[in-house]
């Protein structure tokens, strides 16, 4: 029965549903997972990525190209990285989609865009997908961090029907119940960038399927403000990254490798 | 002819306007409000060809409360005076430019400053501490640039001024066009903007 | 009147040792009359590309805009900054494209353009109001006072100056050449790039 109503995205099903969405977010569960948090003074960034092999040619990715994007994080502009979970290929022509809107605010106002309104861009596209028939929807959940003067620090999700809520810290992707619970149960008011970083990393090792936390498993980026209170957007190298997970003793343990050696 | 000032101080903007609305040699009124609220915290004096002005200042104005509407809050002052300059810009291209001359003035709610653009009908924009447009500009501005200094406790523009001392400048100015300019306007509207929004100010 | 005197307001570059420098004046004025000391001509595009606009006010900002909007672009699109001769026809087509409406600007950029040894190479361009390109070895002026920044550039520059004396070389030209030049002048800012600093200076000169 349901059936009739699965090969639409614009049809609602007799108890007032779309599946085609529900399935876009079902997709979104099973991916790697985001996480965000939101400090007085930054906004920090966790990914998690799934498919890695040694034989996957990441030299592209090493020299970073606009904004040093890796395969889960981005820069859409100068004051706002986001985090995709779901389908790689349908976050790339969202993210490329998210700076085009970005950098025709820019050209219009001569300010960066505030980014409740650049959420607010690409949910309008997403929200599309849900009326106009015909096309799928993006299996995209985006995190954004971002800085403007209007609000400051700011931390957005939005997912597949195109809405969009802000938060003080959440999680998207596989075990996002999880770390939402733990984040809840950890998340203080007044935190600092600086226990930021550390409560991402200690809740991503916490929830990821992997036992060891490394830069092959894991990209980062954090959103400050510099000496000239300009916001800062820094998405970290592999190298920055294991040594950050080595700071926080979250690192691999030595004998792992020795094992592995052996 | 339309004269219009305005002049920065210590978290205010203050802008000045003439009130007459002339067809040729003649006056048809002599209360003409010159100056557009656009936001609460935005001000716009506009001058130049009869029937553009108002057109124009119209047309700019729903954009802005259109924007705020949309966003929630409204453009801060950098972003207007760039978007209605862009505006103008594209309008000198095209096959009926308008000729507005602006003076926007504002208060950034968000970084505690005040803002003051000085724009012409080509889309020319320059943030100034104090500017003006029309006959009023050759007396005005060379009035406000004299450094204090020369005389003790005399009140030439200062950018750090109260906004006291800042009328005062601005009835300088004022005077001095009624003194030596052949057609004086004899009556001005002033509006300020600062932290606590836009108001009219009798002088 | 020509409307390409109508703002007034010149720029120079130059070409140093391993650096590059681009200076201008502030002045914006309304003819005869002055309306700002501080409107800014030179831009920086990347890190590696500086960009002066002399000529009407109105098309500096919107092609200052403009190309910060296709700089960006390019940068997103290709995943790689851009080099300083690409900028250079870059500005050339856009300008091209309104050949029979023109932006009344005359566009001067100097930049450090990448080598195949991946060391830098100084590099100078300037364009006419309709994009034709002229690449120089020594300087480049346009402006108001672009006949007068010739003479004075011709007696002062040579060739290999080092950072602090092409400041020099260059900031005295700009200042002299706008003295003799109604409509330049009220205050200069000269910016020196190396390959591995950007020195900016705002300087006085004759405020009259």
């Amino acid at each position: 029965m349901a059936r009739r109503y699965d090969s639409r995205t614009t049809i609602f099903s007799p108890e007032g549903r779309l599946y085609q969405i529900e399935y876009a977010m079902e997709a979104i569960s099973h991916a790697g997972s985001v996480l965000g948090v939101l400090s007085k003074d930054g906004v920090v960034l966790a990914a998690e990525k799934k498919v890695t092999g040694k034989l996957l040619d990441m030299s592209g990715s090493k020299e970073g190209g606009y904004g040093g994007s890796g395969e889960k994080i981005f820069l859409l502009n100068s004051n706002v990285v986001a985090g995709v979970a779901g389908i790689t290929a349908d976050a790339n022509s969202l993210v490329n989609y998210a700076r085009q809107a970005a950098q025709r605010h820019l050209y219009m106002y001569n300010e960066d865009i505030p980014v409740e309104l650049l959420a607010q861009r690409l949910c309008d596209l997403k929200q599309g997908y849900t009326q106009y028939g015909g096309l799928r929807p993006f299996g995209v959940s985006l995190l954004y961090a971002g800085y403007d003067p209007h609000y400051q620090f700011q931390l957005y999700h939005s997912d597949p029907s195109g809405n969009y809520s802000g938060w003080k810290a959440t999680c998207i992707g596989a075990n996002n119940g999880t770390a939402t619970s733990l984040l809840k149960q950890e998340y203080k008011e007044d935190i600092s960038v600086e226990d930021a970083i550390e409560l991402v990393l200690r809740t991503m090792s916490k929830t990821m399927d992997s036992t060891t936390l490394g830069s092959e498993k894991l990209e980062f980026a954090t959103l400050t403000l510099d000496a000239n209170k300009q916001p800062k957007a820094k998405i970290y190298k592999p190298a920055e990254i294991d040594a950050l997970l080595q700071k926080h003793g979250l690192a691999k343990k030595d004998e792992d490798t020795d094992m592995a050696s052996a | 002819m339309d004269i219009s000032f305005a002049l920065t101080g210590k978290g205010y903007v203050i802008l000045a306007s003439d009130t007459t609305a002339a067809r040729s040699i003649v006056k048809m009124k002599v209360d003409e409000d010159k100056i557009k609220v656009l936001s609460p915290h935005l001000l716009m004096a506009y001058s130049g060809e009869p029937g553009d002005t108002v057109q124009f200042a119209e047309y700019i104005e729903r954009n802005i409360r259109l924007y705020q509407i949309r966003n929630t809050y409204a453009l801060r002052p950098p972003s207007a005076a760039s978007w209605i300059r862009r505006t103008l810009a594209d309008s000198l291209r095209s096959r009926k430019p308008y000729a507005v001359n602006l003076l926007i003035g504002g208060y950034d709610t968000s970084t505690h400053q005040p803002h003051l653009y000085w724009v012409d009908y080509l889309g020319t924009m320059s943030e100034v501490p104090f500017a003006a447009h029309g006959y009023g500009a050759y007396f005005a501005l060379s009035l406000l640039d004299r450094e204090d200094g020369l005389m003790s406790g005399s009140s030439y523009h200062d950018p750090e001024a109260p906004l006291e001392e800042g009328l005062k400048t601005l009835r300088r100015c004022l005077d001095e066009v009624a003194k030596r300019l052949v057609v004086t306007p004899e009556k001005y509207k002033v509006k300020v903007v600062d932290k606590d929004g836009v108001r009219e100010i009798e002088i | 009147m020509s409307i390409m005197e109508y703002n007034g307001g010149s720029v120079i570059a130059m070409v140093g040792k391993e650096c590059v420098a681009i200076a201008s004046d502030l002045r914006l004025g309304n003819q005869a009359l002055g309306i700002s000391s501080n409107f800014q001509k030179i831009f920086q595009m990347t890190d590696r590309i500086f960009l002066g606009l002399p000529g009407l006010a109105t098309d500096v900002t919107t092609l200052k805009e403009t190309f910060r909007f296709r700089v960006n672009m390019y940068t997103i699109k290709e995943e790689r900054e851009l080099e300083p001769e690409t900028f250079a026809h870059m500005v050339s087509s856009a300008l091209y494209e309104r050949r029979f409406g023109p932006y009344f600007i005359e566009p001067v950029m100097c930049g450090l353009q990448k080598t195949h040894d991946g060391s830098y190479k100084p590099f100078i361009a300037a364009t006419d109001l309709i994009g034709c390109l002229n690449f120089a070895k020594d300087f480049v002026v346009a402006g108001t006072a672009s006949s007068k920044l010739f003479g004075v550039a011709e007696g002062l520059w040579e060739p290999d100056l080092e950072p602090e004396d092409l400041f020099e070389t260059c900031a005295q030209t700009l200042l002299n050449a706008v003295d003799r030049d109604a409509y330049s002048g009220w205050g200069a800012e000269v910016y020196v790039l190396t390959k591995d600093k950007v020195i900016k200076r705002t300087l006085k000169g004759r405020m009259d």
